[in-house]
């Protein structure tokens, strides 16, 4: 039995559809997409451009309306709820971080934004610790921020908010090595100390073998493989899998 | 690069302050006043008591020019105002709903736009009997479109900012976010159309008046000017020169400080 697999569901996304059109032309975005996620689990989703892994998230976190299919959040049904509500549960964290933060406002007023009470400055201070910055930074706007320091500002941001599921989309493909680095381990804090689900999207299948316990493979809007990282790594059984992993070693080397 | 720029941005802002400065404190500046005709000095050369000559009602040009100044930048500025604030708010409506509020509204705007903007704006004064309010109205019929296509495109595009994305899913309203997000967003590029925009409205402005569909006489404004003293300009030149020599200033001055800023933002990225 998978271990994994036994934690109790915080996020589930059953038969999701969606499809663009554009004049007579479609794309079938997601095709009867499933999935859930544990709580505290890292779930990866790997798949390269176009298979449909960003509209997942964005269709989870209802930032784009499904055609079909059903989303719960715990045992609550979220279907058709829309982003702001989808907001009380989740936060998105996105692949160009600068342009997460409106340009005209310090990092402050930003992570004041997303926080839905009363302004803690305490709970923002730990955060920032957290997250290796200075709090110096907050008073700072995201041009004045490095593309590294922008993404951890985005997850301090996310946390603020108390959503207790982060959707992660290719959050450290903009970045240097060492700014992943820097991400990987808070992404892996986070895991330790505050038992966080995380969906984590990116192409890098190196990476999500660092962060995630299970992984999903898409391609061309559908699920192609799901399973614990170690077993689909080691062992894929679909031969995109198979391409993708292969990939990911010419290029390591 | 940067620094040579913002040091045009504020020399060529300096010379539009002098001339708004002059035009507000008229009445302090100017040597004589615009309305009292002398028969004495009808069409007198530049001397020192009428330091711009005066026309044929012997009235002194200089002062003229600076209370022409004031109703021709004044008209001016409250136009190119209520377009940007009219041109904004289509813009930001179309581009935020989008549906069918969007394509009717770009539909009128690109029928408004099919037509050349001073044979709509000299049909419509026409039709107005003329008058600065005539003008004014004439010229607004399609000014505000610039602004509402601007409006809309940094809408469309400032919306699939991840930003906003992010205000979204931290529960604000959509009020919230065009309030706090898009409109100040929106701010520069339609600050730099809206100065690009005074030296046409000017030209407008003035050429309807030059035409006579604009003030009526014997209020002082360039146009006007021009086109009262233009039947004596053998005699008399400077009661042509004075108007239109401002006029081209006041045009040159706003239209390259709003292609200094144009510049400016393009090099901020």
């Amino acid at each position: 039995m998978n271990p994994v697999r036994r934690k109790k569901s915080v996020l589930r996304a059953e038969h999701l559809s969606k499809r663009f059109t554009d004049g007579k032309r479609y794309t079938d975005a997601l095709s009867d997409v499933s999935l859930s996620l544990g709580e505290g689990e890292f779930l990866g989703v790997v798949g390269e451009s176009g298979s449909g892994k960003s509209t997942l998230l964005r269709a989870i976190s209802g930032l784009v309306s499904i055609d079909a299919g059903e989303i719960l959040c715990g045992t609550e049904r979220m279907t058709g709820r829309g982003p702001r509500e989808m907001g009380h549960k989740l936060q998105m964290i996105f692949q160009d971080a600068k342009s997460s933060f409106d340009p005209r406002f310090s990092m402050e007023r930003s992570i004041r934004e997303s926080g839905r009470g009363e302004w803690d400055p305490a709970q923002v201070r730990s955060l920032i610790d957290l997250a290796g910055l200075d709090p110096g930074l907050l008073s700072r706007k995201p041009t004045a921020l490095s593309g590294g320091q922008c993404q951890r500002m985005a997850i301090v941001r996310a946390l603020y908010s108390g959503a207790g599921i982060l959707l992660c989309d290719e959050i450290t493909s903009a970045l240097d090595v060492s700014s992943q680095a820097q991400i990987v381990a808070i992404l892996r804090k986070l895991k330790a100390q505050r038992g966080l689900s995380v969906l984590f999207v990116s192409h890098d299948i190196a990476l999500v073998r660092v962060v995630c316990d299970r992984v999903l493979v898409m391609k061309e809007g559908h699920v192609v493989e799901e399973g614990l990282i170690a077993d689909v790594v080691d062992d894929p059984q679909d031969p995109y899998t198979r391409e993708l992993i292969a990939s990911a070693r010419r290029q390591s080397l | 690069m940067r620094r040579r720029l913002k040091t045009r941005i504020l020399i060529t802002g300096a010379a539009a302050g002098i001339i708004l400065l002059a035009v507000i404190f008229a009445g302090v500046i100017a040597p004589n006043d615009p309305y009292t005709t002398n028969a004495l000095a009808i069409r007198k050369a530049p001397c020192a008591d009428y330091p711009f000559g005066t026309d044929n009602l012997g009235r002194c040009v200089l002062s003229r020019v600076l209370y022409g100044g004031r109703t021709t930048i004044a008209a001016t500025f409250f136009l190119v105002f209520l377009s940007f604030l009219a041109g904004t708010f289509i813009g930001m409506i179309c581009g935020t709903c989008g549906g069918w509020a969007d394509r009717l509204l770009m539909r009128i705007a690109d029928i408004l736009l099919s037509f050349p903007q001073m044979v709509v704006a000299i049909a419509v004064a026409g039709i107005l009997n003329g008058g600065m309010k005539g003008a004014m109205i004439a010229l607004g019929i399609t000014m505000w479109v610039s602004f509402a296509r601007l409006a809309r495109s940094h809408t469309m595009s400032i919306r699939q900012e991840a930003y906003i994305s992010s205000a979204i899913l931290a529960g604000k309203s959509r009020l919230n976010i065009i309030c706090t997000h898009i409109f100040p967003n929106l701010l520069a590029p339609l600050f730099t159309n809206a100065l690009t925009q005074v030296g046409t409205t000017m030209i407008g402005l003035s050429g309807l008046s030059f035409l006579g569909l604009g003030v009526i006489p014997p209020t002082a404004e360039w146009g006007s000017m021009i086109s009262e003293a233009r039947a004596y300009i053998q005699i008399a030149p400077w009661a042509v020169l004075a108007p239109a020599a401002v006029t081209i200033l006041t045009i040159v001055v706003f239209n390259y400080l709003g292609d200094l800023v144009m510049e400016y933002r393009e090099t901020q990225g």
